[in-house]
């Protein structure tokens, strides 16, 4: 696997709407299910929901009671999976603060068109292609939503057939590059 | 090395139920309460002795017993009763020793009454 595509295989793995919020409202090795939920405003049902996916996924250890040695040490440890992810989701909230159009990365693939653009993949089927899975309705949605926003622009080309191109705008594509680099330091 | 001072920590499941257990119906005074990070403090009936309890989504009943020193078993266990105290079968007597008379907290933690019948 080339590392750009690692790079997109790590940003897909941080979006939705809330891996990345508990990731980085974890304290220093991980948590305690309470001040994670107040902290976050979330329903139990679904921060236990998240966070039971992130065990699975193997972001987070659970601890049974009897491996808990004090009441107040995290029920929830970050693994070492765990923490190089947090390190990332640093870097995707520092991105979406340099690209001040709120959170991107709460929505399915976002992040991940935005890097596959960044990769200087600009048409259709080929960003299709190269993030394995997305559908083309989410692939067209998610691009016209961007653009819409200012954050993509798109162009006719004529060669070799008519198709449009997709690109960062310019005061997105060093927020967008910066943040690679981030990813790829991390994988 | 020690300085005074000590303290008990439980996991309990809901923090409001058990701070009205332990301040309303032991009489034990909330030092401590945060209820954004589920925790709190209570103190006890001894100098730098207190109780934390954190919130915890799985709680299993600690077996060990934090033991609380009165002066007349039957009399304490008849004013914690009033406030709605049940006690776990009867008081049992430990020989030259002690009079322990067993309850739990609303998560199952033991504690116990204990009147000293000879000091050690």
């Amino acid at each position: 696997m080339s590392q750009e595509e690692r790079v997109l295989r790590l940003s897909r793995e941080l979006t939705g709407q809330w891996t990345l919020p508990i990731l980085l409202a974890l304290e220093g090795n991980g948590g305690r299910f309470t001040p994670l939920q107040n902290k976050l405003n979330i329903a139990p049902s679904r921060l236990s929901a998240n966070l039971k996916k992130m065990v699975e996924d193997g972001l987070l250890l659970h601890l049974s009671p009897s491996e808990r040695r004090h009441p107040l040490l995290p029920e929830y440890v970050l693994t070492e999976k765990g923490r190089l992810h947090r390190e990332a989701a640093r870097a995707v909230q520092l991105s979406e603060e340099r690209i001040g159009h709120g959170r991107l990365s709460d929505k399915m693939w976002g992040m991940p068109i935005l890097l596959t653009l960044n990769f200087n993949h600009t048409r259709f089927q080929e960003i299709r292609q190269l993030l394995d899975g997305i559908t083309p309705r989410i692939l067209s949605l998610r691009l016209q939503q961007f653009h819409d926003d200012g954050l993509v622009c798109k162009h006719i080309s004529e060669e070799p057939r008519p198709s449009f191109l997709y690109q960062l705008e310019k005061q997105v594509q060093h927020p967008v590059q910066q943040l690679s680099i981030d990813l790829a330091s991390l994988v | 090395m020690y300085r005074s001072g000590v303290t008990v920590w439980y996991s309990v499941a809901n923090l409001e139920q058990t701070l009205e257990f332990y301040s309303g119906k032991l009489g034990f005074e909330v030092i401590f309460h945060d209820s954004s990070s589920g925790m709190a403090m209570v103190n006890t009936n001894t100098k730098d002795c207190v109780i934390g309890f954190s919130v915890a989504e799985a709680v299993e009943p600690a077996t060990s017993s934090t033991v609380f020193e009165v002066l007349n078993i039957e009399d304490a266990m008849k004013q914690l009763g009033a406030n709605g105290v049940s006690f776990v079968g009867e008081v049992e007597h430990v020989p030259g020793m002690a009079k322990l008379a067993t309850f739990v907290d609303p998560d199952g933690h033991n504690l116990m009454l204990a009147e000293t019948l000879a000091e050690l």
